[in-house]
């Protein structure tokens, strides 16, 4: 039988893991919007198991501007432990540094608006992947830790994410929620990579997850 | 006292939270639940069936929260609607209750608010009718 034909959650599992999904991007909105007086507008989340190699791939088919791009990196320990990917359009930065009203933080010096605009995109960044993956852990009773943040694709010519990155094991969990603000125009999504254990523990954390509501 | 809620319609466009909310109000009282998957089943559904209570989700496919909210008020402006959602922006919250929502519970939901929610709702509802 060929392996990577077999479904790696089934589609209870994704049901369940699209439901969270949509809790954890409804936090993390929140939290956006406390920090910059903006409305974010939430599409409904898909949810889209792949193996990690297939990632760029499809990346590549999602988004339209591929040779724009930025992605922020942050990985996450615990029992669910992996990767999280939170790709921009590459001028969202100066968008952003626009919405959060730094304009006047910017000096005339060497290309401060290109620090701030990546400082920015990094904290957006580590607010939406910690709210997310943070009540993703806490609905399926984990705990987290988190790496800094840190940007892996800057404008490289159509490139997606180092090989490097993704083990021909693992597993990608594509999230993607297209999160757009009322003021502006910049969307982005997430892509979490995991491991197989991590995937199998998944599955189990949500059986004891939905047995609550049983 | 006179048991006021009969007909209680769950619009969310996933089968898990519609399961959810579902296990998390009373058994015992024999009410009749309508399930929408969208915004625009939900006004469907609405019309054919008049529920007493309607559970909203906001974030959906085909027809949204809002616009279903609007629509539905728009049918019956006495209408109860109980917003379910995991948008918790004040924004989102204040513009539901614009439209005319009974209030706004978050997910996840918990039993004892399902509970109070609905009472809260049969309350409204004695004092229309």
């Amino acid at each position: 039988m060929d392996v990577k034909k077999e479904k790696i959650l089934t589609d209870e599992e994704v049901d369940i893991l699209q439901e969270i999904m949509n809790i954890a991007f409804g936090q993390a909105a929140s939290d956006l919007a406390d920090v910059i007086d903006i409305h974010v507008i939430l599409s409904v989340p898909f949810v889209k198991i792949l193996q990690a190699p297939e990632l760029p791939g499809y990346i590549r088919d999602e988004i339209r501007d591929i040779c724009n791009i930025s992605i922020i990196e942050q990985k996450f320990l615990g029992k669910f432990r992996g990767n999280a990917l939170m790709v921009f359009p590459s001028h969202a930065g100066k968008e952003l540094i626009a919405l959060f009203g730094l304009e006047e933080n910017m000096h005339p010096d060497a290309d401060p608006a290109e620090t701030l605009g990546r400082e920015t995109l990094m904290e957006v960044g580590n607010i939406m992947i910690g709210a997310c993956i943070g009540k993703l852990s806490e609905l399926l009773r984990d705990s987290v830790t988190y790496s800094p943040p840190r940007i892996i694709i800057e404008n490289h010519p159509c490139d997606t994410i180092p090989d490097s990155q993704l083990a021909a094991d693992d597993s990608a969990i594509v999230l993607k929620t297209v999160f757009s603000f009322d003021r502006g125009s910049i969307s982005g999504f997430v892509f979490l990579v995991t491991s197989h254990e991590s995937i199998q523990w998944l599955k189990e954390a949500l059986r004891k997850f939905i047995e609550r509501y049983e | 006292m006179q048991k006021m809620i009969r007909k209680i319609l769950i619009v969310d466009d996933s089968p898990i939270a519609r399961k959810m909310l579902k296990s998390c109000i009373p058994r015992d009282r024999g009410y009749e639940f309508y399930e929408a998957g969208d915004g625009r089943e939900a006004v469907e559904k609405f019309r054919e069936t008049r529920p007493d209570v309607t559970f909203m989700d906001l974030t959906m496919p085909v027809m949204n929260g809002y616009e279903a909210i609007e629509e539905i008020i728009r049918i019956d402006p006495k209408a109860v609607i109980i917003v379910v959602t995991a948008d918790i922006q004040v924004k989102a919250v204040t513009k539901v209750m614009k439209l005319g929502a009974h209030m706004v519970l978050k997910k996840i939901l918990r039993k004892e608010e399902v509970e109070d929610a609905l009472l809260k709702a049969e309350d409204t509802l004695r004092k229309f009718s």
